[in-house]
């Protein structure tokens, strides 16, 4: 294993972004390695679930203090690195690097975040912009994304997605032969999985507030994890105040990862251990202490009270 | 000169810089206009590019600003020294008069910078017009950056000229523009400083009543420090008779912005105001500002507490101070009590172990109780000094049962705060007593929720064991951290691994042999492969730990370790294979050193 690797992990630990060359050579090792993976990745027990992080990187150095780092504690990271916070390059890049030094420790999914429309509007291109004065490392980046997988299967019984169902898709297999290696489409199947959320008063599907994806409710939820045999579907894509929200009789739980979201929103976040037997196990945690440096300061600070 | 022709080139290059259409090279331009300088000689640089640099001031502020810098920065060396050196004025004269503050503030800076090499003629022929021209000029923004050019101007110059400046500073302390009269109040503490003291009562004092009765508040709040800088100069006898209604008017100040300068400065001023003044007056003051209406005088009063207390008796601090304290950890607002927390445990070396004991002892109890965990944090990390002031064993029977308490905080951090405490504490407690009060939580911290507690927990077991020696944590660490591999859930397990990697260098070779390593191997077959390559890893210390225990610990290593690395470096998982290959090439490379094993250490 190259050092050079360990070295540029611990370089992103500290928040120090890449060099624009040695991004593009980790984004190619990225994508040899995830093009191997499934639609539907096969993941081992025990592993740690977690949702959003949406460029919260010393949120996310909160989330490994609580859980532990990679590799010793085993993670599913169910997309939306990007976008919104003020550190999505060093976030982003930090998970991949981990990816592909530990290939099997580790487990990306996509978001509906990561993708290159989106990535254009809520500041994930900005961002690679401003600190790469070249777009690039955004491009180098959303070539990743399509080689991301759409779900993951915890032993077989765990089905983790960033958004939800869809209306079109009513066993897993289905999912499987999605041809995922594009940009995210603005409907059909690969979208849904991506952009659905679950509603607690619905009775089948819903149209989505959202314009992509839909609602759906617990009788879907129900049918669903029964056909498939399951436990429980896993999923992120909304805020929780609490940190994670269980419904439909605990057959499905949104996970939150991004505490105080977007540095203002006051919430909690979680992480879902499941142990070797599938038991759950919700760690809440809050957002990282103002001294560091969560929010960069914008200019100097003008000169006390004038 | 000869060559010039051949040096003309990069000049006009560097010339044709400074007018690119680019920022970027025109800024570069700048940088390097010492370079150019020096290239066109002592002459032609006084008779053409500091012209050129006059005339080119109509550009972006960001060029403006490295141009204002560039010029402070030893130019005179390359128009021809010392003598010449007042021909820079004019280029920052121009900028000292432009809208952008960055760009004002360097150019005064850098005028500041050369003013130093002027000669006393200089100074009444070139500087002394400049401030003059400044000064009475038409746009605020000069007579902004002249208010700062007369402390560097005044000591320079003659006694006419000196009467001249200071009803010219006047002039500006009384300007329509509250800017100005800003500029006046911050520079006037400075400008002080090099007045004689007959100057400072029939000059100074009218300027600074004048700006400490203006109508703005953010020209009176820049105040405190010219009031700071006159009572430095005078005698008690005369601060008393010319400043004490000064004093006591900015205490008493409507706007809090103003108190919260006298409150941020308050140490500052009592040290210039002599002992008799503190006693008579300030204390009182200082009180009023520690029962402040707003809670940002409060805090920034409470910042001062000590530093204020150690110019007074305990006697005073005991009856004056102390009750404000208390009533601060009390206070509403909880940044004050976070204030306070950090402040209140420099008292202690004042007041002495009695008065400590009976009186901040109570306030530090409540306080570790705060439910503002920046409040208990603050106190904890504080300690220290209190442990100096009345000895372990006072503090520790009293705060035991609060530390104990903290020790199962929700606030992880707090639980961290408490765990870094901990070997001091055991330094100074003793082993018995540490078994007995405190054994069990470091054992807890261990099975904790957070993986950052886990693993300080496993660090503050090393330096334990540093403490009170191998033998001790035989048979008090060591089963219990052995214990905990046989947990159900993986990260607990791991916590043991981890711990056993952390304590072995300190471990002798019967505790590896007799009681670790059957643990340590029996986890080979762990079903999980986060546990066995944490397993490799450790393995590797633990070998380089034994190989350093001379030939028996080179054969337990052999007999025992080699093997269990091996059977790992077959196993299924890419990570285990990966470790194990690593340990064994590592145990193998055989006679390493003591430092090595820290460095590996250190890596894991």
């Amino acid at each position: 294993m190259p050092s050079d690797l360990d070295k540029q992990i611990e370089q992103l630990k500290r928040c120090e972004p890449l060099s624009e060359g040695q991004v593009k050579e980790l984004c190619l090792k990225a994508r040899e390695i995830l093009i191997e993976e499934g639609n539907v990745q096969y993941v081992d027990a025990p592993v740690t679930i977690c949702g959003d992080i949406h460029g919260q990187f010393f949120d996310l150095l909160e989330l490994f203090k609580m859980g532990g780092f990679c590799p010793d504690t085993n993670y599913l990271f169910m997309g939306d690195f990007v976008d919104r916070g003020f550190y999505s390059v060093e976030t982003f890049l930090l998970l991949l690097a981990f990816k592909v030094r530990y290939p099997d420790r580790i487990t990306l999914i996509r978001g509906n975040h990561e993708s290159r429309q989106i990535t254009q509007v809520y500041g994930f291109f900005d961002e690679c912009q401003r600190k790469y004065g070249t777009p690039n490392v955004w491009r180098y980046c959303c070539e990743v994304f399509d080689y991301l997988a759409l779900a993951a299967i915890v032993d077989g019984r765990v089905l983790c997605v960033h958004g939800g169902l869809s209306p079109n898709i009513t066993s897993i297999d289905q999912i499987r032969v999605i041809d995922r290696k594009q940009e995210v489409p603005h409907d059909g199947p690969m979208c849904d999985l991506l952009w659905s959320d679950p509603d607690g008063d619905l009775i089948g599907w819903g149209l989505s507030p959202r314009g992509a994806g839909f609602l759906f409710g617990a009788d879907i939820v129900k049918m669903f994890t029964h056909s498939n045999d399951i436990d429980l579907i896993a999923r992120a894509h909304q805020l929780a105040m609490e940190g994670y929200k269980l419904m439909f009789d605990r057959k499905l739980v949104t996970v939150w990862s991004a505490p105080n979201y977007c540095y203002r929103c006051g919430n909690v976040a979680s992480i879902l251990e499941l142990n070797d037997e599938l038991q759950q196990e919700y760690k809440v945690f809050q957002h990282a202490p103002t001294d560091t440096r969560s929010i960069p300061v914008k200019r100097p600070a003008p000169e006390y009270f004038l | 000169m000869d060559n010039s022709g051949d040096e003309l080139y990069p000049i006009a290059i560097l010339i044709d810089e400074l007018r690119s259409e680019d920022v970027q090279l025109r800024l570069n331009a700048i940088h390097r206009v010492s370079t150019i300088a020096l290239a066109l000689g002592p002459q032609r640089a006084r008779d053409e590019l500091i012209p050129f640099l006059q005339d080119s001031l109509d550009d972006e502020d960001e060029v403006l600003l490295a141009l204002a810098e560039e010029l402070g920065r030893g130019m005179d060396e390359y128009i021809g020294g010392k003598d010449w050196a007042h021909l820079l004025l004019g280029p920052l004269e121009n900028l000292a008069t432009v809208e952008e503050t960055l760009v004002r503030d360097k150019a005064t800076e850098s005028i500041t910078k050369i003013s130093t090499l002027l000669s006393p003629a200089q100074v009444e022929e070139f500087f002394v017009p400049l401030l003059r021209r400044l000064s009475t000029a038409d746009w605020f923004t000069s007579r902004t950056s002249g208010a700062s050019l007369y402390p560097p101007a005044y000591p320079q110059s003659s006694d006419a000229t000196k009467d001249e400046l200071r009803k010219l500073f006047l002039g500006l302390a009384s300007d329509d523009t509250p800017m100005v009269r800003r500029a006046a109040a911050k520079w006037l503490g400075p400008f002080v400083k090099t007045f004689s003291k007959q100057h400072v009562i029939s000059d100074a004092l009218p300027i600074y009543r004048k700006l400490s009765s203006d109508d703005q508040d953010s020209v009176r709040l820049l105040t405190v420090e010219d009031l700071i800088a006159i009572a430095e100069k005078l005698d008690p006898a005369e601060v008393k008779e010319q400043l004490l209604s000064s004093i006591r008017a900015e205490v008493g100040d409507k706007s809090w912005r103003v108190r919260y300068m006298v409150a941020t400065h308050f140490v500052k001023l009592a040290e210039a105001v002599g002992v008799d003044i503190v006693r008579e007056e300030l204390v009182g003051a200082f009180v009023q500002l520690l029962k402040d209406n707003e809670a940002e005088v409060r805090t920034a009063a409470a910042g001062q507490i000590p530093g204020f207390a150690k110019l007074l008796p305990p006697e005073v601090i005991l009856a004056r101070i102390l009750p404000c304290v208390r009533d601060l950890s009390l206070d509403a607002s909880q940044h004050v009590r976070a204030a306070l927390g950090t402040q209140i445990s420099g008292l202690a070396p004042l007041l002495g172990r009695e008065a400590t004991t009976e009186h901040l002892l109570p306030l530090f109890l409540h306080m570790l109780k705060d439910e503002f965990p920046d409040v208990r944090l603050n106190i904890i990390s504080k300690l220290e000094l209190v442990n100096t002031v009345i000895g372990i064993d006072c503090l520790a029977q009293s705060l035991l049962p609060a530390i104990v308490e903290l020790a199962e905080d929700k606030q992880w951090r707090v639980r961290q705060a408490i765990i870094e405490y901990i070997p001091l504490l055991a330094t100074q407690l003793g082993v018995k007593f540490f078994d007995e009060q405190l054994g069990n939580l470091c054992m807890s911290w261990l099975g904790d929720n957070v993986y950052s507690i886990r693993e300080s927990a496993t660090i503050n077991l090393r330096k334990l064991t540093e403490v009170f020696g191998v033998e001790w944590a035989r048979g008090t660490i060591v089963p219990k951290v052995l214990q905990m591999g046989s947990h159900p859930n993986y990260l607990f397990r791991m916590t043991t691994i981890f711990a056993i990697t952390t304590i072995a260098p300190t471990l002798t070779l019967e505790i590896i042999r007799d009681n670790v390593l059957a643990t340590v191997i029996a986890l080979v077959k762990d079903p999980i492969p986060n546990i066995r390559f944490n397993v490799a890893k450790s393995l590797e210390v633990l070998a380089l730990t034994l190989a350093n225990k001379g030939a028996e610990g080179h054969d337990v290593a052999q007999r025992r370790i080699v093997p269990a690395v091996e059977t790992l470096r077959n196993d299924p998982d890419a990570d285990v294979r990966y470790f194990a290959g690593r340990a064994l090439e590592r145990a193998r490379a055989g006679e390493i050193s003591e430092t090595t094993i820290f460095g590996v250490l250190w890596v894991l």
